[in-house]
């Protein structure tokens, strides 16, 4: 008997190491607490003693979830699972935990022993690789997204190549056949200009501007796929002068338009400063390109912060984005207007890029012929390494 | 008086690429194929053809039309070109080869979903053309007919 008691004396103090245990009434009072749970609840034993579990709810969990357990143990059943409690400073802290009934020789609870294991940081782990595996499929949405225009993109002109370089075989065979007709080799000059004037210049210049344009691609490719390697520098950037410099590099192409560019002021914002200022060059790049040819070009640029973001607005009094095509706008090499002023089609989906490795985005709202109004947040405050993926 | 079941329709070639439309009709020219062959450079202006908002050619009320129509426009797109012809119930008929650039199984899908069942991969010879021709039960109509034997 002795020796029995001893045992579980020691059994007690190694679970009080190991685990957080809670001792219950049948009611559901708290009969006791060892220190581990004082210490992740951060509530003294007296503040505990007494009350019940509720003091450490977290609201996570509806009610019905407590329902559950309630049911489960009363029926004289344990009960295993995951519940999420607040400390008395407010933060949330995970634990796995079984709750045993005690039965009384009635066959009735008599009280509850509830061990716990704190789990919060593998809870955290778990979230963090979801969002992981989140952003992961973003990206291999993106990616293939990218994979399909530029399939599409490169076998446009390569269509171009192929077919005219046909024609080009099917000129010379008819130039060698004129050689071949002719006696003495003197070719009478009809027989062969129309090749010579029509057909050879139109083929090369099509294979030419095809040749051309894949150049282009693979150029624009290239330099979206360097800035996605590109090693950012995270600071605190002061927006006005970000703002500022941008507008000033282009101080000569906005006086030509005779450009109304104003600034409110702006919120700061976490980003990389080289790359938040390509943002703005690509947005006053846009609204100049795409100004209106009936109205003087005015720029708008504000800021606000909400939700922990920064949140930019470039605004213009351009020819603006019919609605359905404002999706398009993002998309890698789409063009609003490609009979329009010169561009390779990668201005917003350089921004796009650039600000989604800030933790940052960018949209677009645009009535149509108003102007368009194009948005782009930053990260507030200093954001979290962890998040960085 | 136009009757649609016995004349070679008019070939409609709707492409923002001025070279394909130019190999694609320099392809069925070569064939021997005599229709007449108008171009668009873009869906809005295919659209404009039916659909008529100012000056400019128009559809011929009782005309025959056949569309060669690429799915990949900017602006208006082939499939809002496909979505407006299918909506409306006197052009809803009118035979439309879809044109794709790549064998994009999503895009054929967008055709088909859009009551299109019949597209040909670029670039377009003339052989895959007449089969999908055939396909549209259109072949009759598109036999060439000596001009000297039929006014």
């Amino acid at each position: 008997m002795r020796t029995t008691v001893r045992e579980l004396q020691d059994i007690k103090a190694a679970l009080d190491q190991h685990s957080i245990v809670a001792i219950t009434d049948a009611s559901g009072r708290i009969t006791y607490v060892n220190d581990k749970f004082c210490s992740i609840s951060k509530y003294s034993r007296d503040e505990l003693l007494g009350k019940d579990h509720r003091i450490i709810n977290s609201g996570y969990h509806p009610k019905a979830f407590f329902r559950g357990i309630w049911g489960t143990i009363r029926s004289g059943r344990t009960w295993h699972g995951e519940i999420r409690n607040r400390a008395k400073d407010g933060s949330t802290y995970w634990v796995d935990t079984t709750i045993y009934p005690c039965m009384s020789p009635a066959g009735k609870p008599a009280q509850y022993v509830a061990i716990r294991t704190d789990i919060t940081q593998r809870k955290a782990d778990e979230a963090q690789l979801q969002r992981y595996a989140e952003d992961l499929a973003e990206k291999n949405k993106e990616l293939e997204a990218i994979v399909n225009t530029l399939s599409h993109d490169l076998r446009s002109p390569l269509i171009n190549v192929q077919g005219f370089g046909k024609q080009l075989s099917r000129a010379c065979e008819r130039i060698h056949a004129a050689f071949a007709a002719a006696p003495d080799r003197a070719v009478p000059a009809s027989a062969v200009r129309q090749q010579l004037e029509v057909a050879i210049p139109q083929a090369l210049k099509f294979i030419n501007a095809g040749v051309g344009r894949m150049d282009l691609l693979l150029a624009g490719l290239l330099r979206f796929s360097r800035l996605g390697r590109e090693a950012l520098t995270i600071e605190r950037l002061d927006m006005n002068a970000v703002a500022a410099e941008a507008f000033s590099a282009m101080k000569f192409q906005l006086d030509a338009a005779k450009a109304d560019v104003r600034m409110g002021p702006l919120p700061a914002g976490y980003g990389d400063k080289v790359q938040t200022s390509q943002v703005f060059g690509n947005l006053i790049d846009n609204a100049l390109k795409y100004r209106h040819p009936k109205r003087a070009l005015r720029i708008m640029v504000e800021g606000h912060v909400k939700d922990g973001q920064s949140v930019y607005s470039v605004a213009d009094n351009g020819v603006g984005i019919a609605p359905e095509h404002q999706l398009k706008a993002f998309e890698i090499f789409h063009r609003l207007d490609p009979d329009g002023p010169p561009g390779e089609g990668l201005g917003l989906t350089i921004a796009r890029r650039v600000l989604e490795r800030q933790k940052g985005r960018i949209w677009v709202e645009s009535a149509g012929e108003g102007g368009s109004t194009f948005y782009f947040s930053l990260p507030s405050t200093e954001p979290q390494p962890l998040s960085t993926p | 008086m136009n009757n649609a079941g016995t004349r070679a329709p008019a070939i409609l070639i709707v492409d923002d690429d001025e070279g394909h439309a130019i190999l694609a009709r320099e392809s069925l020219e070569a064939a021997g194929l005599n229709n007449s062959i108008q171009h668009f450079r873009d869906g809005q202006a295919a659209l404009d053809f039916f659909f008529p908002v100012g000056p400019g050619p128009h559809a011929v009320r009782g005309g025959a039309y056949l569309m060669l129509l690429d799915i990949r426009m900017p602006k208006v797109d082939g499939v809002e070109v496909l979505r407006r012809l299918k909506a409306d119930p006197e052009l809803h008929n009118l035979p439309v080869i879809a044109l794709t650039t790549a064998d994009d199984a999503r895009e054929v899908e967008r055709c088909h979903a859009l009551g299109c069942d019949v597209y040909l991969q670029k670039p377009v010879d003339y052989e895959k053309f007449t089969e999908a021709i055939r396909r549209l039960g259109l072949f009759m109509t598109l036999l060439l007919i000596p001009p000297t034997k039929k006014s």
